[in-house]
């Protein structure tokens, strides 16, 4: 596989133990630390477009951000030509982290790397070397550039690819767009802020869990006791031949229909679209792009370790809104689709026991909906998960066998 | 009472206040006490350093209103505590504590007393072997002086960490 980036890893660590069933997960792939290096590498470095942002969140000519594509901390930046790209966040000298800060701006200056005062520009080339005397004579700077990802965009989304026979993205992400298209509209957006939080556990546990459309009503109690149900709805996974996203589509309970438990149900308001319809996907294998409620969001997985997995929840309102709206959103967000958000929580929770007792070995199993082999599935399955692991696999080197879905 | 004196009692009861909000929020079955530690007007944030210094207005908790504070318990309640069985809790039981202090008065104009303090929330699960560091930061609060006595009326929790080392369940 050609990547821009050397690979460390050769091949899936061995033995790895699959069950020919494939709704039967193997509970080793969230404990093996080998496993996990291999990951980073064959599935995040691999042909797959990973979201690593919003146009909004970087608007200006020199503003970056910064996070990573599994293992590689990258820049997310914008030029002062004005095109976002990625680079690696390591100094193309002696490796020392180029950029300390989570955003910012780098018009004046460049990237300096605090180690010999390499400097960089914001489109990655190198600007200047302190002393160069004594240098090998071949030595030219236009070598030593941080490195440079594929970078694509999509309704303002960011996403970035290591690899360079990933398909181009709208090919990648299928009938995906589709939902982006209603998430995202014009993909003018204005970045409100973000916020961060470690969930203990694998991140295919986390990506797994929004695939998982069966554990919605059991473990998210709150919409029992405001007796918010799914009127309709159906899980489809774009492009599950190759990549298997996931998008979720539901329509829920009109507010007016709620259960007034709480004081403020503004919580459950739907103020900014025509209906109560909303769109949850996952862009394989990291990203997450919903309009639950009144609340725009992105999520960034950054897999930490093995068991622990660092979530990155950004939240946008539209750039037109007017300001009572933009209020609301601010209000809204974090309070239903954040750490301390109502219906949030308790996937931290289930995720964590999940993770903890995968150390018993065995299988988990994928039982609701699996009797129907393709999507579209109801609102209600599990079986989309299927899908997440049958395209991890194929990235691992572990295919699912000819003639089984 | 002379003015100063004044001044000294005032500073005395935020304390107090402080204090006894410290033995609420640490006590899981005392939660439904938590809301009375705020005035009629009241807000509770929890906030990012990260996004205040930004200028980002994403919070962590934004209860600003009264409304938001008392609904907060019915979320840990009756949202994440399966309707109060003990057994069917949707979160991991860690029993929280926090460590608080030195603790900043500043009388205002106004009559209320600006409170700072720092603080550390240490987390114990029941079934971990190690506590977890649940949040670190500063307090930073206005205490007014009700016909019901001292309560908040604004709470601002600035967490240091950019990244929560956990999700929260009890008010911080
Ligand atoms: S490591 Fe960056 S300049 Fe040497
Ligand atoms: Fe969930």
């Amino acid at each position: 596989m050609a990547s821009v980036l050397p690979r460390t890893v050769q091949g899936p660590p061995v033995p790895l133990r699959w069950p020919p069933e494939d709704n039967r997960i193997p509970r080793e792939i969230f404990t093996d630390p080998d496993l996990f290096r291999w990951e980073m590498d064959a599935v995040f470095t691999g042909p797959v477009w990973v979201l690593v942002g919003h146009e909004a969140e970087i608007p200006q000519p020199g503003d970056y951000k910064t996070l990573s594509v599994g293992a590689v901390p990258v820049i997310v930046v914008r030029g002062a030509d004005g095109q976002v790209r990625v680079l690696v966040n390591a100094c193309a000298h002696r490796g020392a982290r180029v950029v300390e800060g989570p955003r910012g701006n780098v018009l004046k200056g460049g990237f300096r790397c605090i180690y010999h005062m390499w400097t960089y520009a914001p489109d990655g080339s190198l600007l200047g070397v302190s002393l160069p005397d004594d240098f090998p004579v071949e030595f030219r700077k236009e070598d030593y550039g941080l490195p440079r990802a594929r970078v694509a965009l999509y309704k303002g989304l960011i996403f970035a690819s290591f690899h360079e026979q990933t398909p181009p993205l709208e090919e990648y992400l299928a009938e995906l767009t589709q939902g982006m298209d209603r998430v995202l509209g014009d993909g003018r957006l204005r970045y409100l802020g973000s916020i961060k939080v470690i969930f203990r556990t694998n991140w295919k546990l986390y990506v797994e869990n929004i695939y998982d459309g069966y554990h919605v009503t059991a473990l998210h109690t709150g919409f029992q006791v405001v007796r918010l149900r799914s009127h309709g709805g159906q899980r489809l996974v774009p492009n599950y031949e190759r990549n298997g996203h996931l998008w979720g589509q539901s329509r829920s309970t009109r507010r007016e229909e709620l259960q007034p438990v709480l004081r403020d149900m503004s919580l459950f308001d739907v103020r900014t679209k025509p209906t109560t319809d909303h769109n949850m996907m996952v862009v394989f294998p990291s990203g997450v792009v919903t309009d639950y409620f009144d609340t725009i969001q992105l999520r960034y997985v950054l897999p930490l370790a093995v068991d622990q997995t660092l979530i990155e929840f950004t939240f946008f309102a539209r750039a037109d809104d007017p300001e009572d709206v933009v209020r609301h959103r601010v209000r809204q967000g974090p309070a239903v689709l954040g750490p301390a958000g109502a219906i949030t929580l308790e996937d931290a929770a289930a995720l964590e026991r999940v993770q903890q007792s995968s150390v018993a070995r065995g299988d988990n199993v994928i039982l609701k909906g699996t009797p129907k082999r393709f999507p579209p599935y109801r609102h209600v399955d599990e079986a989309p998960i299927r899908h997440f692991y049958q395209a991890y696999r194929r990235l691992i080197g572990v295919p699912v066998e000819e003639g089984t879905p | 009472m002379n003015n100063a004196d004044d001044l000294s009692v005032r500073e005395q009861a935020a304390r107090e206040l402080l204090a006894r909000y410290v033995r609420v929020v640490d006590d899981p079955d005392r939660v439904e006490e938590w809301p009375d530690l705020f005035a009629d007007q009241a807000e509770y944030r929890v906030v990012t350093r990260e996004n205040l210094e930004a200028g980002l207005p994403i919070s962590v908790v934004c209860d600003d209103t009264k409304d938001r504070i008392m609904d907060r318990v019915t979320v840990i309640r009756e949202f994440w505590g399966a309707g109060g069985r003990l057994e069917d809790r949707h979160y991991n039981q860690v029993r929280p504590r926090h460590v608080v202090g030195p603790v900043w008065t500043e009388p205002q104009e106004d009559g209320t007393v600006r409170v700072v303090a720092n603080f550390v929330v240490w987390g114990t699960p029941t079934t971990d072997p190690a506590p977890r560091l649940l949040a670190l930061g500063e307090y930073r609060d206005v205490v007014e002086f009700t016909a019901r006595g001292p309560r908040f009326r604004s709470k601002w929790v600035v967490l240091d960490t950019p990244v929560l080392q956990d999700v929260f369940v009890y008010p911080l």
